[in-house]
């Protein structure tokens, strides 16, 4: 009996000594950190992705794009009240985002203020890039663990958007020997040439500042990054592998639906059920003697089955007007290919910023500066930069830039020219609807443009704003915030972000 | 000591008795008070191994030569000795035992057995033979119905779905619910990785003893860390103490379909009334009479036939006993391409090495594949594919005799490709195969010094390594070029218990029982999965035939150890007062700091009123109550942040989208019970009631977090919940006469939980899993019961009324999304259990009642999505007056009087937009199982040279009454734990396989 009892303070010794035992709640499979260099790829991936997840739906609502669904919630109908997540929202505060802070908490520690800097300009492009498609969002309480962040205004967002960017270059300049070294490798934009990068935070901080000028007297600022931008610019393109055989290595808009990982599922493309809108096709009709149509046309798409050039009414499935009634409806084969076009194909670049951009924020500052001259040379700039960019043979650029849709003079140029030549220029980006958004969908801006027939008629006449928060957190943990906005509405998205609303340009 | 060992094995091996002048006496033993023949009772000679039980007619036959003792013993009888003399005939009556009357013996916590009679909590067991009657391959399965308190839901009909059971409602809201799993002591697994199989469904039904069901926390409250949600102590059967027996038995199931949702059979493929062929809508025109319309669901689903062979062997001396027992099961399931197939082994043996000190040693192997050709992954919606099939194609049309895939639309435009195959295709070409092997080994060393003192020492270790994966063959549409996937993983789970046991009266008639021990647990996983997409060589499924660069390969490994104290103190007042407290302390690898050590506390005490009585020996009533404070530790490697590879261009590491936490605390539960427990008629009549009220604080959630955090997923703590309810069992014997018997069980009971706290603002959680269609989801809101349905509702005016709009529709809520429409725990859940036992004829049948509860009938809405669902038919185009009112320019409201076609705009935007048209409060009634059984008599199985010969006809699930308009009502989309995102998913219905019918013939014979 009394060896029993005996044995109670070696059964306390033994739990004693095991305490040690109890310290493996590290995961042994996976790091904890990483150097700044292994670090970047990602964030520039991921940056490429979180623009596509915006595009995926923006080019549906500024009319590059209309499905042969007629009943599309989100593309024909404006209807974000089905849907369970929302990508674009994960992508910029996750995949990019949260990146972003890693690597600058890393490359402080390491003394790699490139790398810092870097991932600060990166980080102001994906809140850029979000706010215009959000609105007011988290910014100064984001990445602080708090469940329930206020919401900064739009505004605000604004301001911190061009604080990364100051601080990048910044970061950028102060780089000493002591970096991380930044080559190709890490680099996947510029190779590791910290003078791009500051161009591009410029570019960055031009188109922002672009989005607010006409309400906030702000065009010389406007011109004056775009100048400092083209100086040494080079494009912000994101490259795929150009014979990829994995979904990672695909471009999104590719025809092969990559769809890398679970994550992926709500942002596939559905070109393949999608067709050119008559808004697009109409611009892209010259109907000059010997020139039928833009030639970017041939480059942006490819042929269909009938090598037919039809544009769809948008949303409402393969409605052509005018089409010769009785004979059968149109089909696909009537449509351009959507796929392998420039931005299309699998191995095709991700656009992030062009050079044409430039031109045409710098053309539309001048002209509401009046500056009539300047204006016409970089909308000229911008149209002959994205003509080169597709590879149009140059006696087809000289013919498109002598035809009837190329302004000859300085005097003749609207602001319609402009915005046109940059909705070509900037195919399938989200800055598009940025644009036709400032302008409130003007007929001004965007001559012949309509509401699509098919919008929910709870809806009214009101035009698609603006993103839904994820549905599947924020209207969750952060109900009162959500509240506060009316985020909750189901015709929230027909509400304008902060500098729409402000916006000079309608009408 | 090694001796003695030497000389067990060595009798294990030839152990042949001698004999000299025996001869054979023969005789029949009746109970005492009623004179009926007592069959089971063993029959012994005194001071030997030999021994016998009495046959189903109470007779018996032994060889014994003259001047031995026979001995006669049953449980609750007084024992008898009867002396070998000149008659070769030895009659006896046994008389009942009025002080073991009640003395039922269950298994608490740590293996300890206890009577029942001074229990101070609940505890309910299952036979064995009550779980063998319902015929369930899944022992989970098998225990529907039969206990008080259990909501048991399988996830379909399919032999690879797993099955979920909770006890007294959902305690943890994303962590596991489901009680802690216990076989002969040791933990084993029950995960349901990945929508597989719960890995319970492992072991054999056969080798069941009998199930001790501990509810509450006091009644788990010596296994601490787990004992919030409950647990399950299963105990294995053992060599029984006489000559060796044999049992053989040969089971064939035939399995047929259930209740099915039902198809519109008058519109072809189409969008909005016309017809078009790429659609995979059936929104198009009506049929015309020259189209063949193909019954897909009948045409799709097949008789199943199953056949289940058992073998056990046992016996055993006063020193030692042995049980062994091979199953093999195998066969089809309605579904086609479905096969499942499993083999287990068990030994087990006891020796008693010396009077002090016995040993026992088991080990069970498993092994158990399945290949399923619809199932697959943890969200449900299996057999979407099937109910939504257009009818005018034939679903078994998917292959040209070649084996190249039929599409039955296949568009080629612009260098796409469109492409619609018969989902028969996916079934007979893409299954899913998942294979386990397994191996639980458990040692068991028992030291008894003096009569009052107990130690013991067990070791024990649950191994399984599982795979699963499927290849999806080129050709199919989406994946042309093929693809596989695969998970491979070793799991261990080792587990090291000392238990001290101190009994003794202290003074006259109290009796005090103390308990300390220790346990120490580890867990480790070593896993691998690996994808890949395009087979270079065509038909070689194989990752050796993917180039590398398309493969993506991750490993994962996780281990937990956990160590444990604990003690528990009884005093027992002369069988009429008892009082227990219990207190035990947890360390955790999981938890960080001083976090990981916590305290689970318990008190509990019971008073047999009816001890005041002098006609005690009549009745039996006593009251209970407890309470007690459990703790819960947190999954493994929550508390850190890592990396993960990037698999993009340049490579590289991002963060995982799993985020740390190291400030996680131990989630607790408290648990109050009352019970009250009457035994009436000399034990023909048992009433067994309990309430409780239990409280969950500090959730552990693991969840989707808001981005801004900068994850995408965290574990985190917060929020409370209360379950509360009422638990009933009684059980009685109307009628019992020479030749019949009836007994009568019926379980009944209530619970109603109620989400107390959410974490910061969140007023509504959902279920990761549970999320089939935005109109409706599964999931929690504040204030409201747990198992919840929230979605989007019409907007209705103050009065109540469902608003119309102007254009004659009804208005759906422009503030959605939030609204609590439904609760899916049933009101009332009772199990009927029916016993009839005529001469050597037995007749048992489960009756399984449900009233209330609602289920999300997301099948219906998918239905209608794609225009197929018989409301569809019956509705699509017809003038409508929807029941409402209409806003008038004053703000008042008038009685809408507007007729409207309910057309293709109205199903598609308004009405599957709106979550309350797809909750149906469900009640059902249904026969969980009838098996009818016949023995042969002796006379017969004399001749046959066997012991004993029995057939057995049943039926499970043959009977189902229910208002509900979809298929089986019983529903659990995304399987236990809601596929593991949390909470329950049970009562979502979303592309549900229904539950099979099916009927077995069994054979079963003794030697």
């Amino acid at each position: 009996m009394k060896k029993i009892f005996r044995l109670i303070p070696v059964l306390v010794l033994l739990i004693a000594t095991s305490c040690e035992k109890l310290d493996i709640n590290t995961n042994p499979v996976q790091p904890v950190t990483t150097s700044s260099n292994l670090r970047l790829p990602a964030i520039l991936g991921n940056m490429a992705y979180h623009a596509y997840s915006h595009a995926r739906y923006s080019s549906f609502h500024s009319f590059y794009l209309t499905s042969r669904y007629n009943t599309l919630a989100e593309e024909a109908r404006w209807d974000y009240n089905q849907i369970t997540r929302m990508g674009a929202w994960r992508w910029h505060y996750f995949d990019v985002g949260s990146n972003c802070i890693g690597l600058i908490e890393r490359a402080e520690e390491e003394g790699s203020h490139n790398y810092m800097g870097v991932a600060k300009i990166i980080l102001a492009l994906s809140y850029l890039t979000a706010t215009d498609s959000f609105g007011d969002m988290p910014f100064n309480q984001a990445y602080t663990g708090t469940f329930n962040p206020v919401y900064d205004p739009q505004e605000v967002v604004y301001q911190g958007v061009a604080k990364l960017l100051d601080e990048g270059i910044a970061d950028i300049q102060r780089s000493g020997s002591g970096a991380q070294v930044m080559n190709e490798k890490s680099d996947l934009l510029y190779k590791g040439d910290m003078s791009k990068w500051i161009a591009f935070a410029h570019a960055i901080k031009a188109r922002m500042l672009l989005h607010t000028a006409n309400f906030q007297d702000g065009y010389d600022e406007v011109l004056a990054e775009a100048g400092a931008a083209l100086n040494g610019f080079g494009d912000a393109i994101f490259n795929y592998s150009t014979a990829p055989t994995k979904d990672w290595e695909r471009n999104m808009w590719g025809p092969t639906i990559p769809r890398p990982e679970w994550n992926f599922a709500d942002i596939v493309n559905e070109l393949n059920n999608t067709v050119s809108t008559d808004f697009f096709i109409n611009y892209m009709k010259v109907n000059d003697q010997g020139l039928v149509h833009d030639p970017r046309l041939y480059k942006l798409t490819t042929p269909g089955a009938k090598n037919a050039y039809n544009g769809a009414r948008a949303s409402e499935g393969l409605t052509v007007e005018g089409w010769p009634t009785p004979t059968t409806p149109p089909t696909m084969d009537d449509f351009a290919n959507l796929y392998n076009g420039y931005w299309t194909a699998d191995n095709s670049p991700y656009p992030l910023f062009l050079k044409e951009e430039l031109y045409f924020i710098k053309a539309e500052a001048a002209f509401y500066k009046n500056d009539k001259n300047t204006a016409y040379e970089a909308y000229r700039d911008g149209i002959m930069a994205n003509m080169t960019r597709l590879g149009v043979a140059s006696a087809d650029i000289a013919s498109y830039m002598a035809s009837s849709k190329v302004k000859q003079s300085a005097g003749e140029l609207l602001i319609s020219d402009i915005m046109m030549q940059k909705y070509v220029a900037l195919y399938l980006q989200p800055e598009t609807w940025v644009d036709m958004r400032r302008y409130g969908y003007s007929a001004t801006a965007y001559p012949g443009i309509y509401r699509p027939l098919n919008v929910l008629p709870e809806f009214g006449d009101k035009w698609i704003q603006r993103f839904p928060y994820d549905p599947q957190t924020e209207y969750i943990y952060n109900p009162q915030e959500i509240k506060r906005l009316g985020a909750t509405a189901r015709n929230w998205v027909l509400t304008p972000v902060w500098w729409a609303e402000k916006s000079q340009l309608k009408n | 000591m090694k001796r003695r060992l030497l000389a067990f094995i060595l009798g294990l091996l030839v152990s042949i008795p001698v004999f000299a002048q025996q001869r054979q006496i023969t005789g029949t033993v009746t109970s005492a008070e009623d004179r009926l023949p007592l069959p089971g009772v063993s029959v012994k000679v005194k001071g030997t191994n030999l021994g016998v039980s009495t046959a189903a007619d109470g007779t018996y036959s032994i060889r014994a030569s003259t001047g031995q003792v026979l001995q006669f013993s049953f449980v609750g009888t007084t024992p008898e000795e009867r002396t070998v003399g000149e008659a070769d005939v030895i009659n006896v009556s046994l008389k009942a035992d009025a002080q073991v009357l009640n003395e039922v013996v269950v298994t608490t916590a740590l293996g300890i057995e206890r009577s029942k009679r001074t229990l101070t909590y609940s505890v309910q067991k299952v036979q064995g033979e009550d779980l063998r009657a319902s015929n369930q391959a899944n022992i989970i399965n098998g225990l529907q119905g039969q206990i008080a308190g259990a909501q048991i839901t399988s996830a379909g009909g399919s032999p690879g779905l797993p099955s979920e059971i909770i006890l007294r409602g959902v305690s943890s809201l994303t962590g596991d619910n489901q009680p802690l799993m216990i076989v002969d002591g040791i933990r084993v697994s029950n995960a349901s990785t990945d929508g597989t199989v719960n890995r319970l469904a492992d072991f054999n039904p056969e080798d069941i003893e009998d199930i001790s069901i501990l509810k509450g926390a006091a009644a788990a409250a010596l296994y601490g860390i787990d004992a919030a949600s409950g647990a399950i102590i299963i105990t294995t059967k053992r060599g029984k103490e006489g000559k060796m027996s044999v049992n053989a038995s040969l089971r064939s199931y035939v399995e047929t379909v259930g209740r099915l949702p039902e198809q519109q059979k008058l519109y072809t493929n189409g969008l909005g009334g016309t017809f078009d062929e790429s659609s995979v809508s059936s929104w198009g025109r009506k049929f015309r009479s020259d189209e063949l319309i193909y019954n897909n669901m009948e045409r799709f689903f097949q008789t199943g036939l199953v056949n289940d062979v058992n073998l056990n062997v046992n016996g055993g001396t006063q020193t030692y006993s042995y049980y062994m027992s091979g199953n093999y099961r195998s066969g089809s399931s309605i579904i086609p391409n479905t096969e499942s197939d499993k083999l287990s082994l068990l030994i087990k043996g006891t020796a008693n090495l010396t009077k002090k000190l016995e040993l026992t040693a088991s080990a069970n192997y498993i092994r158990n594949d399945i290949q399923e050709g619809l199932v697959g992954s943890n969200s449900g919606g299996w057999a979407n594919s099937i109910y939504f099939y257009p009818l005018r194609y034939d679903i078994e049309r998917y292959q040209y005799e070649n084996g190249n895939p039929y599409y039955e639309y296949f568009e080629e435009t612009n260098s796409q490709t469109t492409a619609r195959i018969s989902p028969m295709w996916g079934v007979q070409k893409n299954p899913r195969n998942s294979g386990t092997q397994r191996v639980v080994i458990n040692g068991n060393l028992n030291y008894k010094p003096v009569k009052w003192i107990n130690l013991s020492y067990r070791l024990g270790q649950d191994y399984y390594n599982q795979g699963y994966g499927n290849v999806t063959v080129a050709g199919t549409p989406g994946f042309m070029d093929g693809r596989i996937y695969e998970s491979k993983g070793n799991y261990v789970n080792l587990t090291s218990i000392f238990n001290s046991t101190f009994d003794r009266e202290i003074v006259k008639n109290l009796r005090g029982t103390l308990i300390l021990g220790t346990s120490q647990e580890y867990y480790e996983g070593r896993s691998n999965t690996f994808s890949g997409e395009n087979f270079l060589v065509p038909g070689v499924y194989s990752i050796n035939n993917i180039a590398p660069a398309n493969l993506i390969v991750a490993e994962g490994n996780p281990k937990r150890r956990r160590y444990a104290v604990y003690g528990d103190f009884k005093l027992d007042y002369k069988n009429m007062l008892s009082v227990g407290v219990t207190g035990r302390n947890d360390w955790t690898s999981t938890l960080l700091g001083d976090n990981r050590t916590f305290y689970s506390p318990s008190v509990s005490g019971s008073f047999t009123f009816s001890e005041l009585f002098n006609n005690r020996g009549d009745w039996f009533g006593k009251v209970r109550a407890s309470y007690a404070k459990v703790g819960k530790d947190a999954p493994i490697y929550a508390t850190n942040t890592v990396l993960t590879q990037y698999f993009g261009i340049g490579g590289g590491f991002q963060n995982n989208a799993t985020g740390g936490n190291p400030n996680l605390v131990p989630e607790t539960t408290i648990e109050k019970e009352y019970g009250l427990e009457f035994s009436l008629f000399k034990n023909r009549l048992r009433l067994e009631t309990a309430y409780y009220d239990k409280e969950s604080n500090d959730q552990i959630i693991t969840a989707r977090v808001p981005l801004p955090t900068g994850f995408v997923i965290q574990t985190f703590n917060a929020g409370s919940l209360r379950n509360r309810g009422v638990e009933l069992s009684l059980s009685g014997t109307p009628l019992k006469n020479r030749n019949l018997t009836w007994d009568v069980t019926l379980n009944g009971w209530r619970n109603r939980s109620k989400m107390l706290e959410f974490p910061g603002q969140i007023e509504v959680f959902p279920y990761t899993f549970g999320q089939p269609y935005s109109a409706a989801i599964a999931g929690s809101m504040i204030n409201m019961p747990v198992l919840g349905i929230i979605g989007i509702e019409y907007e209705k005016n103050p009065d109540g009324y469902t608003v119309i709009g102007d254009d004659g529709y009804p208005v759906i809520n422009s503030e959605g999304r939030q609204s609590y429409i439904g609760n899916r725990e049933p009101k009332v859940n009772f199990g009927l259990l029916n016993k009839f036992n005529y001469k050597n004829m037995s007749l048992s049948f489960l009756w399984d009642f449900r009233l209330g509860g609602d289920v999300y009938n997301a099948t219906r809405l998918g239905m209608i999505s794609r225009g197929i669902a018989a409301d569809v038919g019956e509705w699509r185009d017809k003038e409508f007056v929807f029941d409402g009112v209409v806003r008038q320019p004053d703000g008042s409201y008038v009685k809408n009087t507007r007729v409207v076609p309910l057309d293709y705009n109205y199903f598609t935007t308004n009405y599957t937009s709106v979550g309350t048209n797809f909750v149906e409060e469900v009640n059902w009634a249904r026969v969980r199982y009838i098996t009818f059984g016949y023995s042969l008599p002796q006379s017969l199985t004399s001749k046959l040279r066997v012991n004993s010969l029995r057939l057995e006809l049943s039926a499970q699930n043959p009977i189902l009454i229910t208002n509900y308009s979809g298929g089986d009502p019983e529903v659990n989309s995304a399987g236990p734990n809601a596929g593991g995102g949390g909470g329950s998913t049970m009562g979502v219905d979303f592309g549900a396989i229904p539950i099979s019918r099916t009927y077995s013939l069994g054979l079963s014979v003794g030697l």
